[in-house]
């Protein structure tokens, strides 16, 4: 289930089979990235692969003593470029890599173009997605959806990036999708159409308890993307680790300086100075990125809107919450964005509040100056993420379980006022892992349904996910035994990105100052 | 992320622990970067070792569990409680899953190669078909046949197509008339006009043809036949020449064909050229590659034998584990030099190469300084042949201490032990002291004799450190301090002397490196020429670097070594000449001397340092091996100076320096290499009053000599420190972190202090 190494196995794969001698890594762009996240250049130069290269890329030297590894999109252009390539060959030999389905037609082409008899393989091997971390992929697509629909590119894409990371882990999963999601449904369609038609690749060793896909949409959450909450966590890490590696570097420097009485001291500073080294050297890092980190913390008045923003996700005081942001709007440290973030959060925490001070808010927001566009996006964000799209209820707790939770909470007091919201995602995942999530709310695609708790689970959010939901996702890994919980996303999100994907999807927002989002004809249910 | 922080930095005291990789045993720092090393490295090899791994793994996971769980007490007694706490939840660390089978994949080839093989028959058959035509043409001769008869063969090679059927050139589409004629491609018989009309020209025709002949191994008339063609061909042209040009359908050099059969030759024509071109960076790197793949294979073994010699056992063979270092050694140095060489390729054309093809040139330079960074670090030293004995030695008596411990045990149970202990003790007490008392203070009596010092002050120094050795163990403290007193003077007179000499050394060294230069400068430009002159074979095959050659060279540096050992006169002089040749400068003659003093031994005349050093070795008029050390040495200067004239990202200015001095300091670790010549002073050594002690008590002889052996170790490990030490200022240097050579040459003579000091704390 390790989506790196998955990666990582492929790229050894390729050089292994290719053999000894001088070696050039041709590319695209997109496998460009998805090599490069799971190979550092040291690593790859060791394994006599020097040579990095972009199949379009127009001045390529031949260099008849190179081996060629190709590792290609199995795209038009792709195989347009290779048969030219081909036709006239710059290297000795060709180890041809697609990183998805190619058709036979593609493959005759090529065959056809290879005259000189340099191609020595062609295999298709699925790293067709970033692995960014062993349990998060991407797709590094910004913009999926138009509307509340695909952009049948884009379906596309993602359903190849899907099916290539199920390949890539040898997993024919079970489908269950977000049924208030037009888009979830369809590529669940679209990976059970490639599943059976492909079903020669997908025969695997049976497992038990089959593994889980589950399929969501970023409109069901549009809080957490907007939250700064990871830049907290990372804070909070940075943080400790700051101060785990400042005791270290502690303990060792006075022994740098006794090392001369003792010999042993000395052995041991000997042998782990290159570590030392390295050690002084993270810590100076950490150090500089904290600096630098508080900084903006400070000219920002950072803390105080992130207080404001958990404020909103996860209490429900409107009054104190529209006079906190009220308060931050006024602050002309504040920055732009985050004062659109505010408002933003507010809109939809509040959207169908009866004394909703949004019109105020927005007219604040003018009063700032600045440009019109973060003030359009606020709209375009309710209509994105607002109630009307929302399939489960982001803010109010479900069920009489969750309630209690939130009532001991409060009672308890919280930790960290910076870090109160759970991304919704955790809650599904939870349930998920329970077998405790509705199937009217999120069914199976086709007849059969899982008796047992799942083991395996991949799940995928369209329109992206973000590092907090990884985070979420990583615990949840470590705190349930026999449970392996893969995340992914057409990309990873921040609150800029975010509001690109809202800004693609064409919810622009059609008037400045009034919070009520027209009435869509669309095809929602 | 929890398990980004290395767990393996505690103990130093720690032999091989850590994430060691199971079948090469590299240590890898952290599970997972075991993991994916395993998988790159091993995953081809055998199953079996797989399954023994993979529960390896699963122990080492259990391991880090245990260890990160130990941690976190650690760190819950220190204060901070957050760092680990959800390993005790039960889950697993995305990081740490299990590891995983190779993900689906699916081949095309079968496919492929059928759709190719379809077209590669055609396009085969066609151009075989070419080729035996272009033979039948060419096998003739031209010149001397008439040109009807020409037309003849021609027309029976490959029917014309007739010209009727045939109104426009297919090629340009214009009507052929009488002004514009049709042609006929001699090849395939088709029609074209004038302007679209091409020629093959007979050499080229022979060469294409030959080729196939070579190819298809006919032996029986490989180049000759077209050969002889040519021959006659060009005996002719003189006179025909003048008929010819009047006959312009006459071609006697050249041969009539279409667009397409000459595009389909000339493709040929390239093939052929590259099948039998391999350039010059591909020779290199074959040959650097065998430089690393031996190292590979070699360089386990030595730290096997090294590991085991330094914990006193007797598997390995000391000489032969020397041999297998230098051996390393070597390895490195060709790796370093072959990589320099590919860097420098093709800097002095005048066309620069292409920026791809320098770029490949860095990118295995980088790899190859990687490669030596990363290995070379990882060898640790031997200990010499003194003190292996006393290795051994000391794992001996830690058996024969057990045993009489034991049996010390029973004695007591029989309740003898008491009083037989005490005269045991009285008798070795009285004999200590009236033995030295009635000899006076003999000049290292207990040390090796051979070690004869070229230096006086040296040899005075020597005789006092024994004279001190020798009170001490008398107990006349009085004297000890004034001897120490003495000592001191003597030591700091000496260090002044080093640092001048030094410091002159260093000079006359930068001015005969400046001389070298401008030779070897001289003597490139003389080989560009020659190059330009197009004698490539021969030239890359003086310029490459011949194993053998070397090979033999250090081979015969051992046995001059040899000869030097047996006649120990010579040691004085070539211990000069050995400083002289130093080129680390100021670091070398310092360390010299106190690798002298604490080994009392005569500092070996390092094979490797010779070699490296070679420049030196050949002015030296009595050497007769002069001739065998120069071409290395011209081959590793020039891609040294190559290097100072292009711009190289990863060689900072001091590389070139660097390259004169790495030999210096790399060869540093191997300080201490032994010299298999020590023996006669093994044996010096059984003979000192320590030895015979023992024979008499088993009790006495532990303690004395395990008191001696700890010092020695701690001698040892000071001076391994100061290899280790150069070994970083290596890399550093190598890497251009200049800071960092700075503290550490700090560090370097701070250790120096120590041992300085050490040696005078054992005398006390």
């Amino acid at each position: 289930m390790n989506a790196v190494l998955a990666v990582r196995q492929y790229v050894s794969k390729m050089i292994e089979d290719s053999g000894p001698g001088m070696k050039v890594l041709l590319m695209d762009r997109e496998t460009t990235g998805a090599v490069s996240v799971v190979y550092t250049q040291s690593e790859i130069l060791q394994r006599e692969v020097y040579l990095f290269e972009r199949l379009d890329s127009p001045n390529r030297e031949p260099m008849k003593h190179l081996k060629a590894i190709c590792f290609l999109r199995p795209t038009k252009e792709n195989v347009e470029l290779l048969v030219q390539e081909l036709r006239r060959p710059k290297y000795s030999v060709y180890f041809i890599y697609f990183s998805n389905v190619i058709s036979k037609s593609d493959v005759k082409a090529l065959a056809e173009a290879d005259e000189q008899e340099v191609v020595a393989e062609v295999q298709e091997f699925y790293g067709d997605y970033i692995a960014v971390n062993p349990h998060v992929f991407s797709l590094n697509l910004l913009g999926c959806c138009r509307g509340r629909s695909w952009d049948p590119a884009q379906l596309t894409r993602t359903t190849q990036g899907l099916t290539a990371l199920l390949l890539s882990l040898k997993k024919c999963p079970m489908i269950r999708y977000q049924l208030s999601s037009e888009p979830a449904k369809r590529l669940a369609e679209c990976v059970k159409q490639v599943i059976t038609k492909e079903y020669e690749l997908f025969d695997f060793r049976r497992t038990e308890v089959p593994p889980l896909l589950l399929i969501l949409d970023r409109s069901d959450d549009a809080i957490t993307p907007l939250l700064n909450q990871n830049m907290y966590l990372n804070f909070a890490e940075i943080g400790t680790n700051i101060k785990n590696l400042m005791e270290d570097f502690q303990r060792r420097k006075p022994k740098e300086q006794q090392k001369l009485e003792s010999i042993a001291d000395m052995k041991a500073f000997v042998e782990n100075y290159p570590q030392f080294k390295k050690m002084s050297g993270t810590v100076s890092k950490h150090v500089t990125v904290v600096g630098e980190l508080s900084r903006l913390v400070a000219e920002r008045n950072l803390l105080e809107v992130s207080e404001v923003e958990q404020e909103l996700a996860c209490q429900n005081d409107h009054s104190s919450a529209l006079q906190s942001v009220r308060r931050l709007l006024q602050s002309p440290r504040v920055s732009e964005l985050d004062a659109a973030r505010l408002v933003m959060l507010y809109a939809l925490r509040y959207e169908r509040h009866g004394s909703s001070g949004l019109p105020a808010l927005l007219e604040e927001l003018r009063g700032r100056g600045g440009t019109d566009r973060y003030r359009k996006l606020v709209s375009a964000v309710v209509e994105y993420g607002g109630k009307r799209a929302r399939g489960s209820d982001l803010f109010s707790p479900k069920d009489a379980v969750a309630i209690t939770k939130q009532f001991l909470k409060g009672l308890k007091g919280i930790e960290n006022v910076y870090t109160q919201h759970q991304p919704l995602l955790q809650e599904t995942l939870d349930q998920l892992i329970k077998g405790k999530l509705k199937d009217s709310q999120y069914p199976y695609l086709g007849p059969n349904t899982l008796r047992d708790r799942p083991q395996d689970i991949i799940v995928f959010l369209i329109g992206g996910a973000t590092y907090e939901e990884a985070l979420a996702v990583f615990n949840l890994n470590r705190s349930n035994p026999g449970v392996r919980i893969v995340l992914g996303g057409t990309t990873i999100h921040n609150t800029r990105s975010f509001l690109e994907e809202v800004t693609a999807a064409g919810f622009r927002g059609r008037s400045t100052d009034s919070s009520q989002v027209p009435p869509r004809s669309s095809s929602r249910r | 992320m929890a398990s980004g922080c290395p767990a393996a930095f505690g103990d130093p005291s720690e032999v091989r622990e850590g994430f060691l990789c199971p079948l090469c045993l590299k240590d890898l720092q952290a599970f997972r970067q075991l993991q994916a090393h395993y998988e790159e490295q091993h995953s081809g090899e055998d199953r079996d070792v797989r399954a023994q791994l993979r529960n390896l793994v699963q122990k080492a996971k259990r391991a880090k569990k245990k260890l990160l769980k130990q941690e976190d007490d650690d760190r819950t007694g220190s204060g901070s409680q957050e760092q680990y706490e959800s390993f005790s939840y039960g889950g697993v660390d995305p990081y740490m899953w299990e590891p995983q089978e190779v993900g689906a994949m699916r081949s095309h080839l079968s496919e492929f190669k059928k759709h190719r093989a379809a077209r590669i028959d055609h396009y085969v058959v066609e151009v075989n078909k070419l080729i035996i035509r272009l033979e039948k043409l060419t096998s003739f001769d031209r010149a001397n046949t008439e040109s009807a008869k020409i037309r003849a063969i021609e027309k029976s090679v490959v029917p014309w197509v007739s010209d009727q059927d045939v109104p426009f050139c297919p090629d340009c589409g214009t009507k052929f008339s009488i002004r514009n004629r049709r042609h006929h491609c001699r090849l395939c018989g088709s029609i074209m006009c004038k302007k679209c009309m091409e020629f093959v020209s007979l050499p080229l025709a022979s060469k294409l043809t030959s080729a196939s002949k070579e190819a298809l191994g006919s032996h029986t008339s490989p180049n000759s036949s077209p050969s002889s063609v040519h021959g006659s061909r060009r005996g002719s042209i003189s006179s025909i020449s003048s008929v010819s040009s009047v006959l312009d359908e006459k071609d006697d050099e050249r041969i009539r064909c279409c667009q397409h059969c000459k595009d389909t030759l000339l493709k040929r024509e390239q093939q052929i050229d590259e099948k039998e071109y391999t350039p010059e960076i591909v020779k290199l790197y074959e040959k650097l590659r065998l430089c690393m793949d031996k190292v590979d294979q070699k360089a386990p073994e030595y730290i096997r034998m090294a590991e085991s010699l330094n914990a006193g056992e007797t598997a390995y063979n000391l000489d032969h584990a020397n041999d297998l270092r230098v051996e390393i050694q070597k390895m490195y140095e060709f790796i370093d030099a072959l990589s320099k060489k590919i860097l420098s390729l093709g800097l002095h054309e005048d066309p620069q190469p292409h920026p791809k093809i320098l770029q490949l040139q860095r990118m295995i330079r980088y790899s190859a300084t990687l490669f030596v960074q990363e290995k070379l670090l990882g060898l640790m030293s031997l200990p010499t042949k003194d003190q292996y004995e006393e290795l051994k030695k000391k794992r001996l008596h830690r058996q024969v201490a057990l045993e009489t411990q034991g049996k010390q045990e029973e004695k007591q149970k029989e309740f003898i032990s008491i009083s037989a202990s005490a005269v045991n003790g009285d008798e070795t007490h009285i004999k200590k002291g009236t033995v030295r008392k009635s000899e006076g203070w003999l000049p290292t009596s207990s040390i090796s004799r051979e070690s004869e010092r070229a230096d006086p002050l040296l040899q005075q120094i020597d005789n006092i450190t024994s004279f001190i050795k020798q009170a001490k163990a008398a107990n006349r403290i009085d004297e000890v301090h004034t001897l120490q007193e003495n000592l001191m003077q003597l030591q700091e007179e000496y260090d002044q002397q080093q640092t001048l000499k030094a410091i002159e050394l260093s000079k006359k060294q930068a001015e005969e490196e400046e001389i070298q230069r401008e030779e070897l400068q001289v003597l490139r430009e003389k080989e560009w020429k020659r190059e330009h002159h197009k004698f490539m074979s021969q030239h890359s095959r003086t310029r490459s670097l011949d194993f053998r050659e070397v090979k033999q060279h250090l081979d015969v540096t051992l046995i001059r070594e040899d000869t030097r050992g047996d006649t120990s006169f010579e040691t004085p002089a070539v211990e000069q000449l050995q400083a002289k040749e130093h080129m680390t400068f100021t670091l070398r003659p310092q360390n010299a001397p106190q690798c002298d003093k604490d080994q009392d031994q005569p500092a070996c005349l390092n094979p490797f340092e010779d070699e490296a050093d070679t420049p030196q070795v050949e002015e030296d008029p009595t050497n007769p091996f002069a001739k065998d050390t120069s071409p290395v040495v011209s081959f590793s200067n020039t891609a040294q100076q190559s290097d100072k004239k292009e711009y190289n990202p990863f060689e900072s200015e001091e590389e070139d320096e660097q390259s004169n001095g790495a030999p210096g300091s790399t060869s540093n670790p191997f300080e201490e290499d032994e010299n298999p010549f020590e023996k006669p002073g093994g044996s010096w050594n059984s003979g000192n009053p320590f030895e015979e002690g023992s024979s008499i008590n088993p009790f006495e002889v532990e303690d004395g000599s395990e008191i001696s052996g700890e010092e020695a170790i701690e001698e040892e490990l000071l001076l391994q420190q100061i290899d280790n030490i150069k070994a970083y200022i290596f890399d550093a240097k190598h890497s251009g972190r200049l800071d960092e050579v700075e503290v550490l040459t700090e560090n370097l003579k701070e250790l120096k202090q120590t041992l300085a000091k050490q040696k005078e704390k054992s005398n006390c």
